[in-house]
């Protein structure tokens, strides 16, 4: 037989036909594999999709379909749609100071707020009916527009933007006991019925847009403004140290009343006090550092208390990540997002500069679990969805953290209410007491650095005892707390407990 | 309810167990012949060992399954590939008719033998007997199981 | 010599029953899809225009009868395995809006459903007369240097003369028909590298060549090889056609396994694999886009990532039952919203409308394919059957695989077609020429031997015609 030559001698090769039951059970492997994945698709993500505000199936329905109405607490109408004679709806918001939370909805512009957030709802895509969407199906009316009605009382609501008029901040009212939001408004904001106005829509969203990022009326600033929060952190500082017991309601430091004049060393950093030489040579305790609002007494807690710590009970208390909301939060942090890199960073942390970075919504936060007594409940706007056919789903409110026990939270209680009717924390925030009731708060200045105004802060609720309102208000650049914030803040929670006595 | 929906619905249901049905009946038919498979079952009418390969192809000592009409030869189309310089592309044929086994040459340079004689007609042969093509001697055995009757 | 003619060469018609049976359940399952549709179109229970429907049905059978009547007795499950992906193919695009594709036939304007009718007819066509004709592989096994060159040459031609589409270059424009060459280039490749391998197995099995540590066959036989595929490789890849160069890799190294049976290939194949993708990626903004689209397509919804964002919101919305046919596919200004629904996305639009329980029986679809397939290669007389037919069920099962899987988002999105399901000529017709390959290869019927005597004129234009084309195989090898 001819062959080429030097071939080294050889053995039959093996068979194929084992080769290949080998390449069949990998085949199989791989196609169970893509099986696995269409199942991941079709069954596990199914929902998500077919709710996610791009699915053009939305996209198309919205277009044509009614939406259903929000309504607030007391079934004000906030947005509803109204025919326009040629077959299409529009949507119509007699209320506009209930932007920016309740967003808006234009076939040209896209959705945002409440609006986007419970589109699915308002739709009908998701129905309240049990086995909801596959019964969905079989009805030849494929849509369910449901009615969604906010804990949002429009009064209060109204209030608030007053207050805000002509700054820029933003105001978040909620109920303690419950985690309902009763009025959140951020200024400046936008007359939603002008967006979806079809002749002057596209000039007024172009106008909207064009504004410096600083100026947005279309950022809510109460979820996703970032701020610096100054001496309010001071709280939510006493909340991790009494927690972590780093510190107790009787802990003092020898130095704080020498260093109130020359400073607070700290690697080299000197932590000032800036408001209050009234003390004197009074060694303060918890209760006593908050009502005067001292720096000193706060760093030397915050480095007590250690970088670990201080985060961890910050994530306790929602700072870390985005606060599950029914509209997008922005995270609040207490060391930038990179952790204490120094002492310093740690010192300056504890009382509320440094990189301490927060949404007025997490600090209504921390004034709530205070107000509740150490519970922290779940923040939401929305308290019930109704459909057509009297069907109605009812958000219950819902414990998201205990935080502390009751005895540590009632001495934080009782220091911010020294805070706003004590001899020396009414200098500071005492325009924020409800006459006739007592009131507890803390005021906050935050540096901002430079030759900026400070951000002007307020926490607080009333009464002191079954807290009816917590708020937590921001006057951007306002000044010194007292000035702005603490006034509007005690008057919000005024108007409250006259409108639900 | 609305009962349009309701018979679209019923309809869409059908098409996928039609769907199903088609899959059960090509399954069945699979598992039939998986199961065959593993019974390892040699239906064939007969087999064919290579008892002297002097080139390896066949390999000495394999046995070949063999079908009604089965040639042999140098050619790869063949049933059973002799790699023999001596064997012609298509040298012999192995036939089933009836009952019994006949063998015939198809026009080789060298000649198809038979227990040593030189087959010329399509002759008969029985089990053990030895069919030489080139170099290569063959032996007929009995297939494992007894064939099916066609 | 009386006795052998008279038995063997006369082939006689043999009832395929198991085939028949498998076909009435194709008929059934389409039929009842018809229904479902033609309801869902007209609000109520309906057969609507059943003439497209019956003369699928009266292709199938044509194709069933023409393989009875010639006596095959090969495979009786394929045929009807991919009769019922080309009804469901055709489900689909009478579904679609039928202006998706339309070509003109002189008078006759054909929308997108009567023309996937014509290319089924012409795939169906082309198996059954694979499928009978083609008894001698000799021609296919000698030549197989030509055969590879002559699909690299369709290949050239393209990349010079192509269009693009979608920014790939892949289809060849001849008057009034167009088509992609790719598609039919995989079964010349397949052809060739079969015959390669079968001949030079156990060469390439030896480990002659020591190339530092490693241990490779002998260089004269592994080089000509590795040429020609990186040949069709780097040209699949300069024309953007990743799916079809995925494809041929991994076809090519699951047969060089195949007949080799050395992990050590299988492991160098895998290696040069990735540094081959780093290379891409690194080089190629396209690879790159693909690559970034593939791990997070939201990102881009709006831009780059919006194809593989609707496929999956299509998922999403089949749910496990489905829409029903013609129920899904929601409009957005007036097209269907997946794009390219008729070919890349077909299998989303599927599972769309029928739902997980659909899709998993279009998978299980393939999956038997791929069962057939291999089985008929193991049983195959000879390594070159054997590997033409693991070839050949290879390239139509693993490029279903690759783009089913790319419209999951498991891996990348191809651009390749899902063979027997997606619109289009070439596609079909490729895909029918494999299963006709398989039909043939599998058929246990045997051949007599040509008488040795009377050579005639016909044989000796063959054996001309043979001659010219052993000396261009020579040239080339």
């Amino acid at each position: 037989m001819s062959g080429p030559p030097d071939v080294p001698a050889l053995g039959a090769p093996p068979r194929i036909a084992p080769a290949l039951l080998r390449v069949a059970l990998a085949l199989i492997v791989v196609y169970g594999a893509i099986g696995a994945g269409l199942s991941w698709w079709q069954v596990v993500e199914a929902e998500r999709l077919t709710n996610d505000p791009g699915d053009p199936l939305l996209l198309a329905a919205e277009r044509e379909g009614r939406r259903g109405r929000i309504v607030d607490a007391r079934g004000v109408v906030l947005a509803e749609s109204v025919a326009t004679g040629d077959g299409s709806w529009t949507r119509r918001y007699p209320h506009p100071e209930a932007e920016p939370i309740l967003g808006y909805f234009s076939p040209d512009f896209g959705s945002a707020g409440l609006e986007r957030s419970f589109a699915a709802e308002l739709l009908g895509a998701r129905s309240l009916a049990p086995g909801g969407d596959l019964l969905r199906k079989l009805r030849s009316d494929a849509y369910d527009p449901q009615d969604v009605q906010l804990s949002l009382d429009v009064r209060l609501q109204r209030t608030a933007v007053t207050l805000l008029k002509g700054k820029r901040g933003a105001i978040v009212a909620i109920e303690p006991a419950s985690g309902r939001i009763l009025a959140l408004a951020s200024t400046p904001t936008f007359d939603p019925n002008r967006i979806v106005d079809p002749d002057a829509g596209a000039a007024y969203f172009a106008d909207l847009l064009d504004r410096p990022a600083e100026a947005s009326a279309l950022l809510d600033r109460a979820t996703m403004g970032r701020y610096t929060p100054g001496s309010v952190l001071k709280v939510a500082t006493a909340v991790a140290g009494l927690g972590s017991g780093a510190i107790t309601p009787q802990t003092v430091y020898a130095d704080q009343p020498a260093e109130e004049r020359t400073g607070f060393l700290v690697e080299g950093f000197r932590v000032r006090d800036g408001h209050h030489p009234q003390t004197g040579r009074r060694v303060l305790d918890l209760a006593g550092a908050i009502e005067v609002s001292c720096n000193i007494w706060f760093a030397r807690a915050g480095l007590d208390i250690g970088g670990q710590r201080f985060l961890a009970w910050g994530q306790r208390m929602g700072f870390g990540e985005a606060i599950p909301f029914d509209v997008p939060t922005a995270v609040s942090t207490l060391d930038g997002g990179d952790g204490f890199v120094d002492e310093v960073e740690l010192a300056n942390a504890a009382y509320g500069q440094s990189e301490t970075f927060v949404t007025p919504l997490q600090m209504a936060l921390v004034a709530s679990l205070v107000a509740e007594r150490g519970t922290l409940m779940r923040p939401h706007v929305v308290d019930e969805l109704r459909s057509s056919d009297g069907r109605v789903r009812t958000i219950v409110p819902e414990v998201w953290r205990r935080v502390l026990d009751a005895g540590q939270a009632e001495t934080i209680a009782l220091a911010m209410q020294q805070a706003v009717e004590g001899r020396l924390g009414r200098r500071f925030a005492g325009a924020a007491k409800v006459p006739g009731v007592p009131t507890a708060g803390k005021s906050g200045t935050a540096e901002l650095g430079g030759d900026r105004e400070p951000h002007a802060w307020f926490i607080g609720f009333a009464p002191v005892e079954a807290p009816r309102i917590a708020v937590a208000v921001i006057v951007e650049n306002g000044g010194a707390g007292g000035a702005s914030a603490v006034p509007m803040g005690g008057e919000l929670m005024a108007t409250w407990l006259e409108l639900a006595p | 309810m609305d009962p349009l929906a309701i018979s679209l619905w019923i309809i869409r249901l059908a098409f996928l167990a039609a769907l199903y049905a088609f899959l059960y009946l090509v399954l069945r038919a699979l598992w039939r012949d998986l199961r065959a498979n593993l019974r390892g079952a040699d239906l064939s009418l007969g087999r064919l060992r290579v008892v002297a390969s002097p080139d390896g192809i066949p390999p000495e000592g394999s046995a070949f399954a063999l079908d009604a009409i089965n040639t042999l030869g140098r050619d790869v189309n063949n049933t059973v590939v002799v790699d023999d310089p001596f064997a012609s592309g298509r040298h012999a044929a192995l036939t089933y008719r009836g009952r019994s086994w006949y063998l015939e040459d198809l026009g080789s340079t060298n000649g198809t033998w038979l227990n040593g004689e030189r087959v010329v007609a399509p002759t008969l042969l029985g089990w053990g007997d030895e069919v030489q093509v080139g170099r290569v001697r063959l032996r007929l055995d009995r297939p494992d199981l007894p064939p099916a009757t066609r | 010599m009386s006795g052998l003619a008279g038995t063997a060469d006369r082939r006689r018609p043999r009832f395929r029953r198991r085939e028949a049976l498998l076909l009435g359940g194709v008929s059934g399952a389409v039929a009842c899809g018809w229904v479902s549709l033609a309801s869902t179109v007209a609000g109520g229970p309906s057969l609507g225009d059943p003439s497209l429907l019956l003369a699928f049905l009266g292709l199938l059978a044509a194709a069933h009868v023409v393989l009875s009547l010639a006596g095959s007795r090969s495979d009786e499950v394929l045929l009807p395995v991919a009769g019922l992906l080309m009804g469901l193919s055709l489900l689909m695009m009478v579904r679609l809006p039928q202006g998706l594709v339309v070509q003109d036939f002189g008078p006759l304007e054909l929308g997108l459903a009567p023309l996937q009718l014509v290319w089924i007819g012409l795939s169906l066509t082309a198996a059954t007369v694979v499928a009978v004709v083609l008894r001698s592989d000799l021609w296919l096994r000698s030549y197989k240097y030509t055969w590879a060159a002559a699909g690299i040459a369709l290949l050239l031609l393209v990349f010079i003369f192509g269009e693009e589409t979608n920014g790939a270059r892949l289809t060849l424009r001849v008057g009034p028909f167009a088509g992609q060459p790719s598609e039919l280039l995989k079964i010349l490749l397949v052809i060739f590298l079969a015959g390669y391998l079968a001949d030079n197995r156990a060469l390439l099995a030896a480990r002659a060549t020591r190339l530092g540590p490693l241990r490779l066959p002998p260089l004269p036989y592994l080089l000509p090889m590795l040429a020609m595929w990186g040949i069709a490789l780097a040209i699949v890849v300069v024309q953007r056609d990743l799916g079809a160069a995925l494809l041929f890799y991994a076809v090519f190294l699951v047969l060089l396994w195949v007949a080799t049976q050395r992990l050590g290939d299988l492991a160098l194949g895998a290696f040069l694999f990735v540094v081959g993708a780093v290379v891409l990626y690194a080089l190629f903004p396209h690879v790159r886009e693909r690559v970034e689209i593939w791990l997070d397509p939201f990102a881009t919804a709006q831009g780059a990532g919006f194809q593989v964002v609707r496929g999956l919101y299509a998922l999403g919305r089949g749910g496990v039952l489905g829409t029903g046919l013609g129920a899904g596919l929601p409009g957005v200004d007036g097209h269907p919203s997946i794009p390219a629904v008729h070919t890349d996305f077909v299998f989303d639009a599927l599972a769309e409308e029928l739902g997980l329980a659909g899709a998993l029986v279009i998978l299980a679809l393939y999956v038997i394919l791929a069962e057939r397939g291999l089985r008929i290669a193991s049983a195959a007389r000879d390594d070159f059957r054997g590997l033409l037919a693991a070839g050949v069920t290879l390239v139509v099962v693993v490029q279903a695989a690759i783009i089913v899987a790319g419209d999951a988002r498991l891996i990348p999105l191809t651009g390749i077609t899902l063979p027997f399901v997606s619109y289009g000529g070439s596609s079909l017709l490729a895909n029918g020429i494999a299963l006709g390959l398989l039909l043939s290869l599998g058929d246990t019927r045997l051949t007599a031997p040509p008488p040795p005597q009377a050579i005639g004129r016909r044989e000796r234009w063959r054996d001309a015609a043979g001659a010219v084309a052993g000396r261009v195989e020579r040239v080339i090898s």
